[in-house]
Formats: structure tokens, C-alpha cells, sequence
């Protein structure tokens, strides 16, 4: 967890708090979301039981660009895209297709896409944005702590704005005072929801 | 004669003169496996004679070892099929006592997580006391284990070896009622089981079982079964031609008190009942043959000389 500014996994039992801590750096590094994390505090009381999890967020504002997944080589009447990262290949074909016909677009191999007779420059191609990465992180930050958190804890509040976060997960019926233990959780990492 | 679980790994060139020695040995091959130019059996052979097949398998380039677990059927019970615990740690439990020669299967509870919430159905007692044992993967915190353990174990009847993520003798103390088997430190995680100590702890496990199955195996030598369950898979093999045509991995899964046959119960247990296998003794005199709560198949349960007076 060298990413995060700061992580504690606070519960009445220290070997499960030990092992909450490593099941939680294991599922945020598979899904890729160390990175975006800055502060992170979870706590756990299995006798309640109650499952909190509360977090900044580190502020994501840039948007991928065509140019950053792929070189643009324009050759006369016909414009090739070397792809060297797939993953915002389908949303950028969705968007060639809408913007210029499919009949114009075509892709001969997995890291190839040839426009034909497009009525654009090479650099306005290059500027094109094909993805916003902040739009899909809360939802994989919800997912992430559905599985960190322990499975029979199904009933659950998620909040997500303004850079924080706090996830509360619970067996039994959430109390209704869950607002103020979230409260003082933020408060042990010197901030505010 | 005293027959020892062992694994033969060599060759497949010329592999059917030690299969051959086996069987002329008075010994079974369980399970056998063609994996490319390798093969691997899992047999039982007669304890001294271990020697002379390792000295004829030598120019094969073969190799024996042992394995205690060869001829069990083992439940590794999982809480839920559910991302946590799937794949780590249920699969790689399951997987690491298949290598040693157990058959593995995952029981996955409806009900199993959670702490009040947690129950155990009539169907999923009855599929795990089909099990020679049952390995209980628990999650990490000792009040949940505490509070679910009584109501996992309710009606289960063959040994059980639980694992969670407290230390042994806090399982010792929070287990009610006591179970068989405990090992500690290995609760939920998710991941992979490769550094050395993860594996030490696979083997810490595999130990536990092993010493829970020689238990009931000594439990069952005082009071011998009518007939080997390894012996009936061959006579199986040889006189219900259907079980041929079955695509399960082992569609005769030899159990230590019995076997199951992976045939439907309706069509094959009449059949299966008149069986002769020596001197006009049937199965039927000497087992008890019973539906499985696992799909249609059929439980064998050879019953011990105390009960029907003969051994053959």
C-alpha cells in the first residue's frame, strides 16, 4: 500500500484486522484502484456486525484522448491507427462509427483501424475523447469492497461525492445512527464527510 | 495381506507391465491418468511388495511414493461460490488434496455466510456425510466461527477438520461442538497460494486430514469391511459394461467404507444388488446400495464382517 497516504483496518480482533488488511491491498491492486486512493480507513466489529469502510479520493481529472492509445498515420485518402492499449478500443470504434459511417471504418486486425475518406485532419483525430476514466470509479470502488467486505454483510450504504467516500455494509438492519460512526472514522484520518 | 495407498508416476511407454505387476500382486489401480507421455496411477499395493515394483519399474524410469489419501472421497465445504472465496482458497485447497490422491469435491453452502444468517440445509448434511471427511474453510474472525460452528455441524457425522483465520488453539476453544481436525491460519484470502509458507500451510492441512483418515481407517480395521471397496470398483468395471460409457473424470469414486458409482440409481441398483462376486455371494449380501443426494448416482456401502459374517 505505498500508494495510499494513509491505511488502517481498525477491528476489536488483531488477527483479523491483520488479515482484513491484506485481503483489502490484495483486492484494490487486482482491480487496479490503489492509485486512486489517498486516504482509507475500514472498520470492522464482527459482533455487531458492521463493516465501514470511508476514503478520499485522489482528483481524476484528465480524459483519454485517441492520441494517447494510438499513433495516427494519415497516407493519402485513408488514415491508419496503430492501437497500443485496448481497453478504450470498443468505446473509440463506437464513436468513429457514429461520426463517420461504418462503412468508412475498418478494422483488419486487433491493433489496427483504417479510416477511409474521413473530412478530418490527423491532429483533430488525435484530440478526439474516447473515455472518461472518473465515470466508471465509483462503480468499481463499490464492487471492490463488496468483495473486501465479509459476504453475509449484504445490506448496504454507499456514498460517493465530492472526492469521499464511505461504504457501510451490515448483516442485520443498519442502525440508524451509522451517520455518526462514519463521522468520527473520518475524523480519525483528520477529515469530514 | 496388507494393501498401502500409493502413487506410481513413470512413462507411458511400456506403463502396462507395471499395471500388469499390480494387479498380479493381489493390488488396484484406482484412478489412472495419461497426462502426454506421462501416466500416473494411484493404486493399492500389498505392502511388501512396494520394493519389487519400484526395482521392475526402474528401467521406466518410474517412481513410487506414497499417498495416504488415495482411495478417500473428501468434502471441502466453502461458505459460498461467491468471488470470496472462490478461487482463493476453496479451489486451491480442493486442488492440492486432489494431488495427492484424494477425490476433492466442493460442497458450496446456499446459507453459508454471515453469522446469524448462516444455516445448513437437510440436502447439503446429507451430500457431506456421503464424504469420507469434510473440511470446513471458515472466514477469518473467531466470533462469527463461534456463533455459526454449532449450526454448520448439526447432524454432520463423519469427521471434520475446520480452518479458519484464528490461531489452532483459539479453534480449539471456540469449536463447539469438537471436531476431528483444526488448523489455524488460513481463513478467507484472495490470493494465490505460491509462497513457501502459504504451501506449508496446504501441507499443514493435508497432514490434519491424514491424520483424521488413518484414525477412521483404524476404526474400520478392528472390525474389517465383507469386501475391499478397491476390489468391488474392478468387479464393477468388468460386469456393468454401462459404467464404461460414463464421462465423469472417476465414474467409480472408491470411498474408504464404499464406492460410489456414477450410474443412474433407478436402472443399475437391481442389477448392481445381484452382482455375484464369489461363490454365489452378491453385492446385495454384502452392502448396502442407497441413492446419493448427489445427482441420481448410487452409494455403496460395503458393511463390516460383524455384520454379515463373511469376508471375501
Amino acid at each position: 500500500m505505498l500508494a495510499v497516504e494513509y491505511f488502517e483496518v481498525e477491528c476489536p480482533e488483531p488477527v483479523g484486522a491483520e488479515y482484513y488488511k491484506q485481503i483489502t491491498n490484495d483486492v484494490l491492486l487486482d482491480h487496479n484502484l490503489l492509485k486512486v486512493i489517498e486516504k482509507l480507513h475500514i472498520y470492522i466489529d464482527p459482533k455487531v456486525p458492521v463493516f465501514i469502510a470511508v476514503g478520499i479520493l485522489k482528483p481524476i481529472t484528465n480524459v483519454v484522448r485517441v492520441g494517447d492509445i494510438a499513433n495516427v498515420n494519415p497516407l493519402e485518402g485513408k488514415m491508419t491507427l496503430v492501437i497500443t492499449e485496448e481497453t478504450y478500443l470498443a468505446s473509440m470504434l463506437k464513436i468513429f462509427w457514429e461520426r463517420f459511417g461504418k462503412d468508412r471504418v475498418e478494422q483488419p486486425d486487433r491493433f489496427t483501424v483504417v479510416l477511409y475518406n474521413v473530412p478530418v485532419a490527423a491532429k483533430e483525430i488525435e484530440e478526439i475523447v474516447i473515455g472518461h476514466p472518473s465515470e466508471s470509479l465509483n462503480r468499481d470502488l463499490i464492487y471492490a469492497f463488496r468483495c473486501v467486505a465479509p459476504e453475509g454483510f449484504r445490506l448496504r450504504s454507499e456514498r460517493f461525492e465530492k472526492g469521499k467516500f464511505s461504504f457501510v455494509a451490515s448483516e442485520n438492519t443498519l442502525v440508524e445512527n451509522i451517520d455518526e460512526l462514519v463521522k468520527a472514522k473520518f475524523a480519525l484520518m483528520g477529515e469530514t464527510p | 495381506m496388507t494393501l498401502v495407498p500409493v502413487t506410481y508416476k513413470g512413462g507411458i511407454y511400456q506403463h502396462d507391465i507395471v499395471t500388469d505387476l499390480i494387479e498380479d500382486l493381489g493390488g488396484y489401480v484406482v484412478q489412472k491418468h495419461v497426462l502426454a507421455q506421462e501416466v500416473v496411477l494411484q493404486c493399492f499395493v500389498p505392502r511388501d511388495d512396494i520394493e519389487l515394483i519400484r526395482e521392475i519399474s526402474r528401467p521406466l524410469f518410474g517412481e513410487v511414493t506414497d499417498s495416504p489419501l488415495v482411495g478417500t472421497e473428501i468434502a471441502v465445504v466453502s461458505m459460498s461460490l461467491e468471488i470470496h472465496h472462490l478461487p482463493h482458497p476453496s479451489c486451491d485447497i480442493a486442488e492440492y488434496v486432489r494431488r495427492i490422491g484424494a477425490k476433492s469435491n466442493m460442497v458450496s453452502l446456499a446459507r453459508g455466510p454471515g453469522k446469524r444468517i448462516a444455516g445448513l440445509n437437510d440436502e447439503e448434511r446429507d451430500v457431506i456425510n456421503e464424504h469420507d471427511t469434510a473440511v470446513y474453510l471458515m472466514g477469518n474472525f473467531e466470533t462469527c466461527i463461534e456463533h455459526k460452528m454449532p449450526i454448520l455441524l448439526r447432524g454432520i457425522e463423519v469427521p471434520v477438520v475446520v480452518c479458519g483465520g484464528p490461531d489452532k488453539e483459539t479453534l480449539i476453544r471456540i469449536v463447539d461442538p469438537p471436531v476431528e481436525g483444526y488448523v489455524g491460519g488460513v481463513g478467507r484470502f484472495m490470493r494465490r497460494t505460491k509462497e513457501a509458507d502459504q504451501l506449508d500451510k496446504l501441507d499443514e492441512i493435508i497432514a490434519e486430514i491424514t491424520r483424521v483418515l488413518e484414525k477412521k481407517r483404524e476404526d474400520i480395521a478392528k472390525d474389517p469391511l465383507s469386501v475391499s471397496p478397491a476390489r468391488l470398483m474392478n468387479l464393477i468395471r468388468e460386469r456393468v459394461p454401462a459404467i464404461l460409457e460414463v464421462t465423469s473424470p472417476t465414474p467409480l469414486t472408491v470411498q474408504l467404507a464404499g464406492l460410489r458409482v456414477k450410474l443412474p440409481y433407478d436402472t443399475f441398483a437391481p442389477e448392481l444388488r445381484a452382482m455375484e462376486i464369489e461363490d454365489g455371494i452378491t453385492l446385495g449380501d454384502v452392502a448396502a446400495i442407497e441413492p446419493s443426494r448427489m445427482r441420481d448416482y448410487i452409494l455403496v456401502k460395503v458393511l463390516p464382517f460383524s455384520e454379515t459374517n463373511t469376508v471375501i
